[in-house]
């Protein structure tokens, strides 16, 4: 019980950095109907703005994750104005071309000019240790990175129920042209998400950096699929089934490798996909309610 | 008609066959080292682009697990052509005997690649038919990454990540553009005729399809079976022709420059394929040795790894934002149509 209650809290940190990803994931997903594969990039960006601040230029830990959420900010917005506005309407898989093609080109221009190497990601004093209770080690850095989730959903929550953006984003991820016949600025609200999911991504890669101590070129690839599935499971929009999802995912395969002989450790993506067909054919509409929630 | 005005049909086709075989042999004769790859890695990606070209925009089903297929087809023929000695006494696989024992010629090679590689295909449709748009292209993603891995992680059968080597190397400039252009062929064949009318069809508009008593089921299948069958002989050819084999040979990479290819040629169009391909190719091979690093003059260019892809990935969104419908869109080159682009130039000069 112990092995199983210890695995479980472990995978919790990588659940929280799915989570945060699928959050931002969802939201353009469901307002453009985006299938974003350059998310994961995005959150690559966040993590090297970091990287060099806090690494690099020897800058406190707070200074690094500003860097990081500019970082994505701007490559979100430089993606969404080269990649994405120019084709938007023109159909579902062109918009998913381009995206992974745009994924494509920072990716390799990354390891282009940085390598793939892993590169040390120093974390912070007081993330650092852990506490015990019987047999079970409770890690800081992962207590943290779980607090600061709940705190994400929890603000995320609040943003699309209560304020008058997220009314507008609602409004827009029903029907886009109605929202545009009413009055609302649908330029200005697609920006702001796109500024919302970056910055959600860039936080998604300080979890990253935090939790595993090193950032690769390479690093967004699995993550955005992952973030993928997960807003699929928890319904497309839905910004707390996404979070869920990301949990799901994480914690699930970690649990499944955890209890599988040592041969077949490998086999530990085929979870995810398995999730994927099996919530595509049981249930195409999510665990939770479709749509901006 | 043409035909009543010059040769009969038999002959032009014999003269074309002789035309092809002279070149292909004079090909085969001058062309050695870099411009022989060029021109084997030119034909297949013919055919992967033609394969590709039938199910993504004929039938309009956005598959980009193709890199799976390939690997399905490519490790069942090579569990055959590798030689015993390798398979039996090196690797120790735990093969069923008459595999292990075995070292078959070409032909049976690539007609159980091709098979298998089917096989796989259609068991990749069964579940992904109800899926539509970007679900179908995430579902066939997946399908990729779980060959993939599963491949990595069958130490005993597939090798894992060590791969397969010591493969006989019997891809050459008649196997490779022999199919290439029997595949060209009998895509431009399949294009005029009913079934693949179909597939056009389906690809415009699925229930509109259906109503006009289009069995939709059906006709997917066929489309991934013709498509998963040259698409894993594609497979066959590049492993006997780069002579090894790891899972992650077929990745994501290599699917983006086969979409790349039919993108840029025009989505539906054989041609478009074929100039797609033939662009990429040189692409692809003259910008290699940046790639690795070489001397120039005696001065050093530092090695560009990825430089290829970066640039196919701006040739795509180019294309894709300031000529959506390619070079070709949906037309085919003929030789009628060559005429009729001259003869309205000519009348259009005669007006002026």
């Amino acid at each position: 019980m112990d092995y199983f209650i210890q695995q479980f809290l472990t995978s919790l940190g990588y659940g929280s950095t799915l989570a945060v990803l699928a959050a931002g994931y969802t939201m353009t997903f469901g307002i453009i109907g985006l299938v974003n594969f350059a998310h994961g990039e995005v959150l690559m960006v966040g993590a090297f703005a970091a990287y060099f601040v806090i690494q690099i230029a020897m800058l406190p830990f707070w200074a690094g994750v500003l860097a990081a959420v500019a970082g994505s900010v701007i490559i979100a917005l430089l993606i969404e104005r080269v990649a994405f506005k120019p084709v938007r309407g023109v159909g579902m898989i062109t918009l998913f071309i381009t995206s992974l093609g745009a994924s494509t080109v920072i990716k390799n221009l990354t390891v282009l000019v940085f390598n793939d190497r892993l590169k040390p990601f120093p974390s912070p004093k007081f993330l650092e240790g852990s506490y015990q209770i019987g047999n079970i080690f409770i890690y800081k850095k992962i207590a943290f990175i779980v607090l600061i989730t709940i705190l994400i959903c929890i603000l995320l929550v609040l943003l699309v129920k209560k304020t008058k953006i997220g009314i507008a984003m609602r409004s827009i991820s029903y029907n886009i042209n109605i929202a545009q016949t009413l009055g609302i600025n649908t330029e200005m609200v697609i920006i702001i998400v796109f500024m919302i999911s970056a910055t959600l991504a860039g936080i998604s890669g300080i979890f990253w950096g935090i939790l595993f101590g090193s950032v690769q070129a390479s690093m967004g690839a699995i993550p955005v699929v992952y973030a993928f599935i997960a807003s699929i499971l928890g319904g497309v929009g839905n910004v707390l089934g996404a979070i869920i999802g990301g949990y799901i995912i994480a914690v699930g395969s970690s649990l499944l490798v955890a209890y599988l002989p040592v041969d077949l450790v490998g086999l530990k993506p085929l979870f995810a996909w398995v999730i994927f067909f099996s919530i595509l054919i049981i249930k195409p509409s999510g665990l939770f309610k479709a749509n901006i929630k | 008609m043409s035909s009543h005005k010059g040769l009969n049909k038999p002959i032009k086709y014999l003269i074309g066959i002789v035309i092809i075989i002279a070149i292909l042999f004079l090909v085969n004769k001058f062309l050695h080292g870099f411009w022989l790859m060029l021109v084997l890695m030119f034909g297949i990606n013919i055919i992967l682009a033609i394969s590709l070209t039938i199910t993504n925009s004929w039938v309009g089903f956005f598959s980009i697990g193709h890199g799976g297929i390939m690997l399905a087809g490519a490790y069942a023929a090579a569990f055959f052509t590798v030689p015993p000695s390798l398979k039996r006494d090196i690797l120790d696989l735990h093969l069923p005997s008459f595999m292990l024992n075995a070292q078959i010629g070409f032909v049976p090679a690539l007609l159980i690649g091709g098979i298998f590689g089917t096989i796989f295909a259609v068991f990749l449709v069964l579940p992904a038919i109800r899926l539509r748009g970007f679900y179908f292209c995430t579902g066939t993603l997946g399908f990729n990454i779980i060959m993939a891995t599963i491949a990595e992680n069958l130490p005993n059968i597939t090798n894992g990540a060590m791969g397969l080597r010591e493969f006989p190397q019997y891809s050459n400039v008649w196997w490779v553009w022999g199919i290439a252009i029997a595949l060209i062929y009998i895509s431009l064949k399949l294009k005029k005729s009913y079934i693949g009318r179909a597939f056009i069809a389906i690809g415009k508009d699925q229930d509109l399809a259906e109503h006009m008593g289009i069995n939709l089921l059906k006709y997917k299948i066929m489309a991934f079976g013709i498509s998963s069958f040259f698409t894993a002989i594609g497979g066959v050819l590049w492993v006997h022709l780069i002579l090894n084999l790891f899972p992650n040979a077929f990745g994501l990479i290599l699917v983006f420059e086969v979409v790349t290819m039919i993108v840029i040629g025009g989505m539906g169009s054989i041609t478009g394929a074929v100039i797609g391909a033939g662009i990429i190719t040189f692409f692809a091979e003259v910008l290699s040795p940046f790639e690795e690093g070489f001397y120039f003059l005696g001065i050093e260019v530092p090695s560009l790894l990825g430089l290829t892809t970066v640039l196919t990935g701006v040739l795509l969104i180019s294309v894709l934002i300031f000529k959506r419908e390619g070079i070709m869109g949906e037309r085919e080159l003929s030789i009628e149509g060559i005429k009729k682009f001259f003869r309205s130039k000519k009348t259009k000069n005669n007006a002026v």
